[in-house]
């Protein structure tokens, strides 16, 4: 039966700007989260400030979830998940389950935003000893402790007094097999960088890095003002082992710069990990029959004037879920799949 | 910010997930080595069974074979330190394994080729080949003695699968020879038996180590070749280092004394042994024993290569006359658990072939080496006077 | 005529380089050709993708902490393709290379150690004088291995060899043949080889020799070690029936 309401699964920052902009066009949208709050990752993995503005995560996310329950078009459904979607386009049903019972919702649209997983740095391929020292960190360990606006060496409790940042942990490597870059953890470690020299002023922060991937304006916002103003030392040449020395960890890496090995004492080195398929990406992807790219994410309809239609007509997605994107990404293609969705239903609405 | 301490146990909140083999990012070599199988280019050797199954760095099984094992020596283990190579004959023969130490086999020649160059990749793998035919020929499956003969047929193996012509070549030589093209299912290092057996050699222990502390040396060409086919346990470094040597260390009751430089080479280099070994001395003692000694001070350093054994264990004598802080008895993984078992530390461990010091280990290890000492020297003795010709395998156990 | 090292010239041209050369009496084309070589093996394209110089390879590597030695710069020189600079790391860089492989961990699975093994297999193979010198002093070993298939047999631990192994060397040098009849383990009751080796393998293994071109490379890097090899092959092939 046609429907003209919209499903957008998953409810970060991609699905709430989808919901939003389709139900300001005046759609009906179901807005389907898995687990039981909305936000997606800032919230779920506790981010204090997004990149690059530096805006407080909760207060954004908060202003994005209020925009969407606000709206009496939008329903709202946490702690529910799609097992079945069949039909299509302008006829799907869509299968919801939660709390142990499901039923059956039409729609006329589906717009994906199941998003991205952080890396899991027991798999890479470097000696970075995540899961043997607690002072080996990620960005979202990093994020937490930011949020919490205690920035202290896990094994102490103390602040520390160098801290040193690895980047490209999970992305751009072969042996991995994440070839791409993740595109975000370049900024994301500046910008902790800065806030890590905020908060604790006598520490030293060191980034180690392949190349230092600040397009647009990252460069000035974000780069700049961390060599200049806050003194972080960006380091060419990525570390390749941590291990325990006398009470701290002793990084190896290469200082390219200068041509000759090094290694050098630190309190806490945060792993810049990368994006992957979340588990909700991949579920989706096989529940819609979806083609994915070798990295799991969702393939596009290989259009590169398109960046949210897929192969299968009706179905949309946005933000992470396509591979590595930023916040602006995110939100500018939430609401490309939300205006290309409604008006596909209001051109297959028009009567003969 | 709050300045009280936030500890965070690593157990509480970490614990790695163990890896699926589904979502390995290489592929599995043994799969192609099947394919050619069918396609009638070479023959796969099987594990022969009883065999152990191990886990390696992605998750996937390895067959270790308890039994029926060729012995695939190594030249600088049997020619400098073959207390090395006795006790892991020894090992076998305590568990009644039925094995062969053949005659008809030669060095993988590795050594040489890194060293020196004066080979080539169809060289090695014709050398290899031949020597794969031969254990098969026997019915008796190869287990190599040595870390870089086994990262090196790691390394051939690859090559034979992924470069036809090469495979060619090889065939070529082999049946000028009149010997098939074979290669084993499994490429197995011996440390890999130990860590196979380590529960059941410990079962069997005799000598207490409960008081020793070991440090680990992991070799290079064991882990850092093929990376993906090392043996890799969630409950030995979470996972995130080789298991093996470890493993069996653990298993024996020896406490793990780890150190900053866990994962550098000892300095071996091949030709650096024996022509420059300036280098090789001065990477063993400053990068590898000065460290253990400064920060886990070990009883003992365990490792499972000739090279790393040779390199770690020769490298500290000139050292002492500058003063420098060594003095770390070396051995194999083989030889530290014949001790556990009971074995006689010369007839058997033929420690006098090492350089190092080792007395102070054995008497912790409550050995009365001076004993043991006079019962060897009587053994050479009988040698000397023509009463025996060689040391059997009953007298090193008498 | 010789062709002079030309100016640093920032163009596409496989003739100009980044880098001031050495080596200038050798003639372009020469180098060219060993780096060719280089290219043609079928290992090559296994061993060099792109290079983004994270510097891995010099972190883990312990040549680099010992010598003026960097297999970053063997992977860049070679995916740039500077064959000025190849040959100058052909001649004195790369055998301070350990052969550990720790340069594997590159994330972009180049192998600067893999780069480095057949680098060293074409100078051999051309006899660069580098590759004849660095081979000084080690032909007993290869004399060894390649008419026993084994080596470093007990016989090499002489004590004029390893002085600095200490007086240890000496009481084992001394006691040899004793303690190798010492060794419960029949097959090591020998001190010319590590272990005793039949003579039908030891055929095989001449034969393997000689269909796999190493005589041709011995020759070019040590022409009396060549010959002395070769007799000893000839000989035992001849006894045993073989035309050589």
């Amino acid at each position: 039966m046609h429907s003209d309401r919209v499903v957008v699964v998953g409810a970060g920052p991609a699905g709430l700007e989808a919901a939003r902009l389709a139900a300001e066009l005046g759609s009906p949208v179901t807005l389907i989260e898995k687990k039981d709050v909305a936000g997606g990752m800032p919230i779920h993995a506790d981010y204090a400030a997004l990149t690059h503005h530096f805006r407080d995560a909760t207060g954004a996310m908060a202003e994005m979830i209020d925009a969407v329950t606000s709206n009496s078009l939008v329903d709202i459904r946490t702690g529910t998940e799609i097992t079945a979607v069949n039909g299509s386009a302008g006829e799907f049903s869509v299968t919801v389950s939660s709390d142990g019972s499901s039923h059956d919702i039409d729609a006329g649209a589906v717009i994906l935003a199941t998003g991205f997983q952080h890396f899991d740095p027991g798999r890479e391929t470097q000696q970075y000893q995540y899961y043997e020292y607690p002072d080996v960190i990620t960005i979202a360990d990093a994020e937490k402790m930011l949020k919490d606006e205690n920035f202290v060496t896990p094994s102490t409790g103390r602040a520390p007094e160098r801290v040193a940042f690895v980047q490209c942990v999970g992305s751009r490597d072969r042996q991995i097999g994440n070839e791409y870059c993740s595109k975000v953890c370049c900024g994301i470690s500046s910008k902790q960088a800065i806030e890590i020299r905020r908060m604790v002023p006598d520490a030293r922060v060191f980034i180690f890095y392949i190349d230092m991937r600040m397009y647009g304006y990252w460069e000035n916002e974000i780069y700049w003002p961390a060599q200049e103003e806050h003194k972080v030392n960006y380091v060419k040449g990525i570390i390749t082992e941590i291990l325990s020395k006398d009470g701290r960890l002793v990084v190896r890496g290469e200082d390219t710069t200068m041509g000759r090995p090094m290694e050098v004492a630190m309190d806490m080195v945060i792993l810049a990990v990368g994006m992957e398929p979340s588990q909700g990406t991949r579920a989706m992807a096989e529940t819609l029959g979806l083609p994915t790219n070798k990295y799991g994410f969702i393939d596009t309809d290989q259009n590169v004037l398109d960046t949210v239609t897929t192969t299968v007509p009706g179905v949309y997605v946005a933000g992470a879920a396509t591979g590595p994107a930023d916040l602006d990404d995110s939100i500018a293609s939430a609401g490309a799949a939300a205006a290309k969705a409604v008006s596909m239903l209001r051109s297959a609405a028009v009567p003969v | 910010m709050t300045t009280e301490a936030t500890f965070i146990p690593l157990d509480a909140i970490r614990k790695p997930p163990p890896p699926d083999p589904a979502n390995a990012p290489t592929e599995d070599v043994r799969e192609k080595l099947f394919e050619l199988e069918d396609a009638g280019e070479l023959i796969v050797q099987r594990v022969p069974e009883p065999y152990v199954e191990v886990t390696t760095k992605y998750g996937r099984t390895k067959k270790i074979p308890e039994q029926m094992t060729w012995h695939h020596k190594s030249c600088g283990q049997c020619g400098h330190i073959p207390g090395y190579s006795t006790s892991i004959f020894w090992l076998n023969r305590q568990f009644g394994m039925n094995y062969v130490d053949p005659m008809d086999q030669t060095s993988c020649t590795a050594w040489n080729y890194y060293a020196s160059a004066t080979s080539n990749a169809l060289a090695q793998a014709a050398v290899a080949s031949r020597n794969f035919a031969a254990a098969h020929a026997t019915g008796y499956y190869p287990l190599i003695h040595c870390g870089t003969s086994y990262g090196h047929y790691k390394e051939t193996r690859a090559e034979l699968v992924h470069h036809a012509e090469l495979r060619r070549k090889v065939r070529d030589i082999m049946e000028k020879l009149d010997k098939p093209l074979v290669v084993p299912e499994e490429i197995v290092h011996y440390s890999e038996w130990i860590h196979a057996m380590r529960d059941r050699i410990a079962e069997r222990q005799v000598r207490d180590f409960l008081g020793i502390t070991a440090s680990i040396h992991p070799a290079c060409h064991y882990y850092k070749l093929v990376t993906e086919d090392a043996i890799y346990d969630p409950d030995i470094y979470g996972g995130q280092r080789t298991a093996t040597v470890t493993g069996t260390v653990m298993a024996l009751g020896a406490t793990v004394g780890d150190y900053s430089t866990f994962f550098d080479c000892c300095g071996f280099g091949f030709r650096h042994i024996l022509v420059q070994r300036d280098f090789s001395r001065s990477f063993a003692t400053q990068r590898k024993i000065e460290i253990m000694k400064e920060e886990a001070n070990p009883d003992v350093v365990i490792t499972h290569d000739t090279g790393c054994v040779t390199t770690l264990d020769k490298s500290q004598f000139a050292v002492k006359a500058h003063q420098r802080n060594v003095g770390i008895p070396v051995m194999s993984d083989a030889q530290f658990a014949a001790l556990a078992m009971g074995a006689h530390p010369y007839r058997v461990v033929q420690l006098h072939w090492h350089a190092t010091d080792y007395t102070a280990l054995l008497e912790k290890m409550g050995i009365d080496w001076e004993a043991a000492w006079a019962e060897f020297e009587a053994d050479l003795k009988r040698l000397e006077s023509g009463e025996i010709e060689y040391l059997s395998w009953e007298d090193a156990d008498a | 005529m010789s062709v002079t090292a030309p100016p640093m010239t920032f163009t596409a041209d496989p003739g100009a380089t980044l880098a001031p050369c050495s080596y200038t009496e050798v003639p372009y084309a020469d180098k060219l050709s060993l780096w060719e070589e280089v290219k043609a093996d079928d290992r090559f394209p296994d061993y060099l993708y792109g290079c983004y110089e994270c510097g891995i390879c010099v972190a883990s590597c312990p040549s680099a902490k010992y010598y003026d030695f960097s297999p970053r710069k063997i992977a860049q020189a070679a995916a740039r393709e500077d064959v000025e600079l190849i040959y100058e790391q052909m001649n004195d860089d790369v055998w301070n290379c350990s052969q550990c492989f720790s340069c594997n961990r590159c994330p972009r699975e180049n192998s600067p150690g893999g780069l480095i093994t057949l680098l060293r297999e074409v100078s051999v193979k051309h006899g660069l004088a580098a590759a004849r010198e660095a081979l000084e002093g080690y032909g007993r070993v290869v004399y060894k291995i390649m008419t026993t298939g084994t080596q470093i047999s007990p016989d090499m631990l002489q004590p004029d060899a390893f002085p600095d192994w200490g007086p240890d060397v000496k009481k084992t040098s001394d006691n040899l043949d004793l303690w190798r009849r010492a060794l419960p383990p029949e097959t090591l009751h020998t001190t010319e080889m590590s272990w005793q080796v039949s003579d039908e393998t030891l055929i095989e293994l001449y034969l393997i020799w000689l269909h796999s071109d190493v005589m041709d490379m011995i020759e070019e890097a040590d022409e009396g070690l060549h010959m002395i090899i070769l007799d000893v092959m000839e000989e035992t092939l001849e006894d045993a029936g073989y035309e050589v």
